[in-house]
Protein backbone atom coordinates (compact mmCIF):
# COMPACT_ATOMS: atom_id res chain seq x y z
CA UNK A 1 0.00 0.00 0.00
CA UNK A 2 0.94 3.57 -0.69
CA UNK A 3 2.82 4.90 1.75
CA UNK A 4 0.88 8.70 1.92
CA UNK A 5 -2.04 6.97 1.88
CA UNK A 6 -1.01 4.41 4.95
CA UNK A 7 -0.25 7.48 6.88
CA UNK A 8 -3.69 9.16 6.21
CA UNK A 9 -5.37 6.34 6.84
CA UNK A 10 -3.67 5.71 10.54
CA UNK A 11 -4.13 9.34 11.58
CA UNK A 12 -6.22 9.89 13.84
CA UNK A 13 -8.55 12.43 12.46
CA UNK A 14 -9.29 9.83 9.71
CA UNK A 15 -10.15 6.65 12.22
CA UNK A 16 -12.59 9.29 14.00
CA UNK A 17 -14.29 10.02 10.22
CA UNK A 18 -14.37 6.56 9.92
CA UNK A 19 -15.71 5.73 13.47
CA UNK A 20 -18.83 5.50 15.12
CA UNK A 21 -19.73 9.25 15.98
CA UNK A 22 -22.38 10.52 14.42
CA UNK A 23 -20.95 13.96 14.22
CA UNK A 24 -18.38 12.01 12.12
CA UNK A 25 -19.32 10.79 8.49
CA UNK A 26 -22.93 10.96 8.87
CA UNK A 27 -22.72 14.31 9.49
CA UNK A 28 -20.13 15.14 7.30
CA UNK A 29 -21.85 13.53 4.32
CA UNK A 30 -24.92 15.20 5.02
CA UNK A 31 -23.33 18.52 4.76
CA UNK A 32 -21.86 17.61 1.26
CA UNK A 33 -25.64 16.68 0.43
CA UNK A 34 -27.08 19.68 1.42
CA UNK A 35 -24.57 22.54 0.43
CA UNK A 36 -24.56 19.76 -3.22
CA UNK A 37 -27.98 20.16 -3.35
CA UNK A 38 -28.45 23.84 -2.87
CA UNK A 39 -25.12 24.65 -5.14
CA UNK A 40 -25.90 22.67 -8.16
CA UNK A 41 -29.71 23.55 -7.57
CA UNK A 42 -29.34 27.12 -7.33
CA UNK A 43 -26.94 27.37 -10.20
CA UNK A 44 -28.84 25.46 -12.42
CA UNK A 45 -32.03 27.63 -11.76
CA UNK A 46 -29.71 30.50 -13.00
CA UNK A 47 -28.87 28.57 -15.82
CA UNK A 48 -32.17 28.23 -16.52
CA UNK A 49 -33.41 31.84 -16.34
CA UNK A 50 -29.86 32.88 -18.91
CA UNK A 51 -32.12 29.87 -21.06
CA UNK A 52 -34.81 31.74 -20.92
CA UNK A 53 -37.18 30.15 -18.10
CA UNK A 54 -38.95 32.86 -15.94
CA UNK A 55 -38.11 35.48 -17.80
CA UNK A 56 -39.09 38.09 -15.43
CA UNK A 57 -36.48 37.51 -13.00
CA UNK A 58 -34.42 40.36 -13.02
CA UNK A 59 -31.23 39.04 -13.92
CA UNK A 60 -29.11 41.58 -11.53
CA UNK A 61 -31.07 41.14 -9.04
CA UNK A 62 -29.76 37.40 -9.10
CA UNK A 63 -26.40 39.16 -7.46
CA UNK A 64 -27.57 38.36 -3.12
CA UNK A 65 -27.40 34.56 -3.92
CA UNK A 66 -24.12 34.27 -4.93
CA UNK A 67 -22.13 34.58 -1.50
CA UNK A 68 -24.81 31.70 -0.37
CA UNK A 69 -23.71 29.78 -3.27
CA UNK A 70 -19.45 30.29 -2.39
CA UNK A 71 -20.30 29.25 1.19
CA UNK A 72 -22.01 26.21 0.02
CA UNK A 73 -19.14 25.67 -2.23
CA UNK A 74 -16.91 26.11 0.65
CA UNK A 75 -18.94 23.41 3.13
CA UNK A 76 -18.27 21.70 0.39
CA UNK A 77 -14.76 21.90 -0.04
CA UNK A 78 -14.29 21.06 3.51
CA UNK A 79 -16.59 18.31 4.17
CA UNK A 80 -15.07 16.43 0.94
CA UNK A 81 -11.53 16.94 2.03
CA UNK A 82 -12.86 14.96 5.28
CA UNK A 83 -14.01 12.95 3.18
CA UNK A 84 -11.08 11.91 1.43
CA UNK A 85 -9.13 12.04 4.56
CA UNK A 86 -11.62 9.39 6.15
CA UNK A 87 -11.88 7.14 3.02
CA UNK A 88 -8.44 8.08 1.07
CA UNK A 89 -7.54 4.98 -0.31
CA UNK A 90 -11.14 4.54 -1.45
CA UNK A 91 -11.39 7.76 -3.16
CA UNK A 92 -7.78 8.47 -4.37
CA UNK A 93 -7.07 5.06 -6.15
CA UNK A 94 -10.49 5.31 -8.10
CA UNK A 95 -10.43 7.11 -11.87
CA UNK A 96 -13.86 8.54 -11.14
CA UNK A 97 -12.81 10.38 -8.28
CA UNK A 98 -10.72 12.35 -10.51
CA UNK A 99 -13.40 13.18 -13.02
CA UNK A 100 -15.41 14.12 -10.74
CA UNK A 101 -12.63 16.64 -8.97
CA UNK A 102 -12.69 17.78 -12.74
CA UNK A 103 -16.43 18.44 -13.02
CA UNK A 104 -16.07 20.32 -9.43
CA UNK A 105 -13.32 22.57 -11.01
CA UNK A 106 -15.64 23.01 -13.67
CA UNK A 107 -18.57 23.86 -11.94
CA UNK A 108 -17.40 26.31 -9.75
CA UNK A 109 -15.62 27.73 -12.76
CA UNK A 110 -18.49 28.49 -14.83
CA UNK A 111 -20.56 29.70 -11.19
CA UNK A 112 -17.69 32.07 -11.49
CA UNK A 113 -18.01 32.86 -14.66
CA UNK A 114 -22.01 33.11 -15.08
CA UNK A 115 -22.05 35.23 -11.92
CA UNK A 116 -20.10 38.16 -13.88
CA UNK A 117 -22.59 37.57 -16.55
CA UNK A 118 -25.14 38.07 -14.09
CA UNK A 119 -23.11 41.03 -11.89
CA UNK A 120 -22.45 42.94 -15.12
CA UNK A 121 -26.65 42.72 -15.72
CA UNK A 122 -28.35 45.95 -15.69
CA UNK A 123 -31.64 47.06 -15.23
CA UNK A 124 -32.27 45.81 -19.35
CA UNK A 125 -30.16 42.70 -18.80
CA UNK A 126 -31.38 40.83 -21.30
CA UNK A 127 -28.65 42.58 -23.87
CA UNK A 128 -25.65 41.12 -21.77
CA UNK A 129 -27.75 37.64 -22.28
CA UNK A 130 -25.10 36.92 -25.46
CA UNK A 131 -25.05 33.56 -27.08
CA UNK A 132 -22.03 32.53 -25.64
CA UNK A 133 -23.47 33.29 -21.76
CA UNK A 134 -26.41 30.95 -22.87
CA UNK A 135 -23.65 28.01 -24.08
CA UNK A 136 -22.04 28.79 -20.84
CA UNK A 137 -25.41 28.00 -18.93
CA UNK A 138 -25.95 25.05 -20.52
CA UNK A 139 -22.70 24.10 -19.77
CA UNK A 140 -23.25 24.67 -16.03
CA UNK A 141 -26.46 22.76 -16.65
CA UNK A 142 -24.40 19.57 -18.17
CA UNK A 143 -21.89 20.08 -15.84
CA UNK A 144 -23.60 19.48 -12.28
CA UNK A 145 -25.60 16.46 -14.17
CA UNK A 146 -22.40 14.54 -14.93
CA UNK A 147 -20.71 15.77 -11.31
CA UNK A 148 -24.02 14.15 -9.70
CA UNK A 149 -23.28 11.02 -11.82
CA UNK A 150 -19.66 10.67 -10.61
CA UNK A 151 -20.43 11.35 -7.21
CA UNK A 152 -23.41 8.64 -6.53
CA UNK A 153 -21.27 6.43 -8.56
CA UNK A 154 -17.99 6.75 -6.72
CA UNK A 155 -20.24 4.97 -3.94
CA UNK A 156 -20.98 1.82 -6.26
CA UNK A 157 -17.74 1.70 -8.38
CA UNK A 158 -15.82 1.06 -5.07
CA UNK A 159 -18.66 -1.77 -4.12
CA UNK A 160 -17.84 -3.29 -7.61
CA UNK A 161 -13.83 -2.99 -7.19
CA UNK A 162 -14.33 -4.81 -3.80
CA UNK A 163 -16.48 -7.80 -6.08
CA UNK A 164 -13.28 -7.06 -8.81
CA UNK A 165 -15.11 -5.51 -11.54
CA UNK A 166 -12.93 -3.17 -12.67
CA UNK A 167 -14.04 0.56 -11.73
CA UNK A 168 -14.14 2.18 -15.58
CA UNK A 169 -14.12 -0.79 -18.05
CA UNK B 1 -37.65 -10.38 12.91
CA UNK B 2 -39.68 -13.52 13.33
CA UNK B 3 -42.30 -13.12 10.50
CA UNK B 4 -42.92 -10.67 8.07
CA UNK B 5 -45.82 -8.37 8.40
CA UNK B 6 -49.15 -8.39 5.87
CA UNK B 7 -48.55 -5.04 4.71
CA UNK B 8 -44.73 -6.51 3.74
CA UNK B 9 -45.97 -9.26 2.65
CA UNK B 10 -48.00 -7.85 0.13
CA UNK B 11 -45.32 -5.00 -1.24
CA UNK B 12 -42.76 -7.64 -1.67
CA UNK B 13 -46.09 -9.81 -3.90
CA UNK B 14 -46.07 -7.06 -6.61
CA UNK B 15 -44.60 -7.25 -10.01
CA UNK B 16 -42.50 -3.67 -9.02
CA UNK B 17 -41.03 -5.41 -6.02
CA UNK B 18 -39.85 -8.32 -8.23
CA UNK B 19 -38.94 -5.68 -10.94
CA UNK B 20 -36.44 -4.00 -8.60
CA UNK B 21 -35.09 -6.99 -6.74
CA UNK B 22 -33.96 -8.63 -10.30
CA UNK B 23 -32.36 -5.37 -11.57
CA UNK B 24 -31.19 -4.08 -8.23
CA UNK B 25 -27.47 -3.91 -9.52
CA UNK B 26 -28.13 -1.32 -12.55
CA UNK B 27 -31.28 -0.45 -10.99
CA UNK B 28 -30.62 1.43 -7.60
CA UNK B 29 -27.43 2.91 -8.82
CA UNK B 30 -29.31 4.98 -11.55
CA UNK B 31 -32.33 6.11 -9.34
CA UNK B 32 -30.07 7.21 -6.74
CA UNK B 33 -28.56 9.17 -9.61
CA UNK B 34 -32.07 10.89 -10.60
CA UNK B 35 -32.99 10.77 -6.76
CA UNK B 36 -30.48 13.33 -6.21
CA UNK B 37 -30.66 15.12 -9.55
CA UNK B 38 -34.36 15.93 -8.25
CA UNK B 39 -33.46 17.18 -5.03
CA UNK B 40 -30.90 19.43 -6.49
CA UNK B 41 -33.65 21.07 -8.58
CA UNK B 42 -35.88 20.89 -6.05
CA UNK B 43 -33.67 22.71 -3.50
CA UNK B 44 -32.67 25.17 -5.87
CA UNK B 45 -35.60 26.29 -7.41
CA UNK B 46 -38.26 26.18 -4.46
CA UNK B 47 -35.12 27.03 -2.26
CA UNK B 48 -34.53 30.24 -4.27
CA UNK B 49 -38.18 31.39 -4.16
CA UNK B 50 -38.16 30.25 -0.19
CA UNK B 51 -35.35 32.24 0.41
CA UNK B 52 -36.67 35.57 -1.49
CA UNK B 53 -39.74 35.68 0.53
CA UNK B 54 -38.02 35.58 3.49
CA UNK B 55 -35.84 39.16 2.11
CA UNK B 56 -33.02 37.86 0.42
CA UNK B 57 -32.94 38.95 -3.06
CA UNK B 58 -35.53 41.69 -2.40
CA UNK B 59 -34.88 43.20 -5.62
CA UNK B 60 -36.38 40.59 -7.28
CA UNK B 61 -40.81 40.59 -7.33
CA UNK B 62 -42.12 37.45 -5.89
CA UNK B 63 -44.07 36.11 -8.66
CA UNK B 64 -41.78 36.31 -10.79
CA UNK B 65 -39.04 33.90 -9.07
CA UNK B 66 -42.08 31.74 -8.31
CA UNK B 67 -42.00 30.93 -11.82
CA UNK B 68 -39.32 28.65 -11.17
CA UNK B 69 -41.00 26.47 -8.79
CA UNK B 70 -43.14 24.36 -11.30
CA UNK B 71 -39.30 22.80 -12.03
CA UNK B 72 -39.03 22.16 -8.83
CA UNK B 73 -42.32 20.38 -8.90
CA UNK B 74 -40.91 18.07 -11.35
CA UNK B 75 -37.66 17.52 -9.62
CA UNK B 76 -40.50 16.45 -6.76
CA UNK B 77 -42.01 14.11 -9.12
CA UNK B 78 -38.65 12.25 -10.11
CA UNK B 79 -37.97 12.39 -6.55
CA UNK B 80 -41.65 10.46 -5.31
CA UNK B 81 -41.22 8.17 -8.58
CA UNK B 82 -37.41 7.11 -7.82
CA UNK B 83 -38.63 6.80 -4.15
CA UNK B 84 -41.43 4.63 -5.06
CA UNK B 85 -38.50 2.22 -6.64
CA UNK B 86 -36.94 2.11 -3.22
CA UNK B 87 -39.57 1.23 -1.13
CA UNK B 88 -40.92 -1.37 -3.58
CA UNK B 89 -37.28 -3.27 -3.39
CA UNK B 90 -36.85 -3.10 0.01
CA UNK B 91 -39.77 -2.06 2.18
CA UNK B 92 -38.78 -2.94 5.53
CA UNK B 93 -35.19 -0.86 5.53
CA UNK B 94 -37.70 2.45 5.53
CA UNK B 95 -40.59 1.86 7.99
CA UNK B 96 -38.48 -0.26 10.40
CA UNK B 97 -36.54 3.15 10.00
CA UNK B 98 -36.76 6.34 12.88
CA UNK B 99 -35.23 8.14 9.99
CA UNK B 100 -37.49 6.71 7.45
CA UNK B 101 -40.79 7.52 9.53
CA UNK B 102 -39.68 11.09 10.27
CA UNK B 103 -38.86 11.63 6.80
CA UNK B 104 -42.43 10.50 5.83
CA UNK B 105 -43.68 12.54 8.92
CA UNK B 106 -42.06 15.96 7.26
CA UNK B 107 -43.55 14.65 3.79
CA UNK B 108 -46.29 15.43 5.44
CA UNK B 109 -46.26 18.71 6.74
CA UNK B 110 -44.55 19.79 3.63
CA UNK B 111 -47.70 18.46 1.91
CA UNK B 112 -49.79 20.56 4.72
CA UNK B 113 -47.74 23.78 4.16
CA UNK B 114 -48.30 23.65 0.22
CA UNK B 115 -52.15 23.10 0.72
CA UNK B 116 -51.58 26.19 3.25
CA UNK B 117 -49.80 28.41 0.97
CA UNK B 118 -52.22 27.98 -2.29
CA UNK B 119 -55.28 27.22 -0.30
CA UNK B 120 -55.18 30.40 1.34
CA UNK B 121 -54.93 34.47 0.40
CA UNK B 122 -51.08 34.13 1.01
CA UNK B 123 -50.27 32.86 -2.78
CA UNK B 124 -52.28 35.86 -4.60
CA UNK B 125 -50.85 38.22 -2.27
CA UNK B 126 -47.80 36.88 -2.53
CA UNK B 127 -48.34 37.17 -6.48
CA UNK B 128 -48.96 41.08 -5.89
CA UNK B 129 -45.55 41.90 -4.14
CA UNK B 130 -43.57 44.06 -6.53
CA UNK B 131 -39.68 43.91 -6.27
CA UNK B 132 -38.59 45.27 -2.75
CA UNK B 133 -41.18 44.26 -0.94
CA UNK B 134 -40.74 42.92 2.59
CA UNK B 135 -43.09 39.74 2.54
CA UNK B 136 -45.71 39.48 5.44
CA UNK B 137 -44.67 37.57 8.39
CA UNK B 138 -47.89 35.24 7.31
CA UNK B 139 -45.89 33.91 4.51
CA UNK B 140 -42.68 34.48 5.32
CA UNK B 141 -43.56 31.61 7.60
CA UNK B 142 -44.95 29.47 5.54
CA UNK B 143 -41.67 29.96 2.95
CA UNK B 144 -38.91 29.32 5.92
CA UNK B 145 -41.46 25.82 6.84
CA UNK B 146 -40.83 25.29 3.46
CA UNK B 147 -36.96 25.39 3.47
CA UNK B 148 -36.91 23.93 7.04
CA UNK B 149 -38.91 20.64 5.91
CA UNK B 150 -36.79 20.34 2.73
CA UNK B 151 -33.32 20.53 4.61
CA UNK B 152 -34.70 17.74 6.88
CA UNK B 153 -36.12 15.55 4.69
CA UNK B 154 -33.00 16.01 2.80
CA UNK B 155 -31.19 15.11 5.95
CA UNK B 156 -33.68 11.92 7.32
CA UNK B 157 -32.81 11.02 3.85
CA UNK B 158 -29.11 10.70 4.44
CA UNK B 159 -29.73 9.57 8.04
CA UNK B 160 -31.75 6.65 6.59
CA UNK B 161 -28.24 4.16 6.44
CA UNK B 162 -27.54 4.59 10.36
CA UNK B 163 -30.95 3.69 11.44
CA UNK B 164 -31.78 0.70 8.97
CA UNK B 165 -33.08 -1.98 11.42
CA UNK B 166 -30.63 -4.70 12.50
CA UNK B 167 -32.15 -7.49 10.60
CA UNK B 168 -31.51 -5.65 7.59
CA UNK B 169 -29.43 -7.21 4.99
Amino acid sequence: MDPFLAFLEGSDLSMWIRGDSMLAFPTIITLHTICMGFLAGASSAIDLRILGAAPGIPLASLRPFYPLMWLAFAINAVTGVLMVIGYPTKQLTNPLFYIKLFLVALGVWLVYRIGREVLRATESGEKTMTAETKWLAAASLAGWVSLIIAGRLLEYTHRWELLGIPALT
Amino acid sequence: MDEIAPWEQFVRGTALHHFVYLNEPWLWPTCEIIHYLGLSLLLGTVGLFDLRVLGIAKGIPPATIHRLVPWGVGGYILNVLTGILFFSGHPDQYVYNNAGRLKALLMAIAGINILVFYGSTAFPEMKKLPAGADAPMRIKVIAGTSLAIWVGVLICGRMLTWYRPPFFH
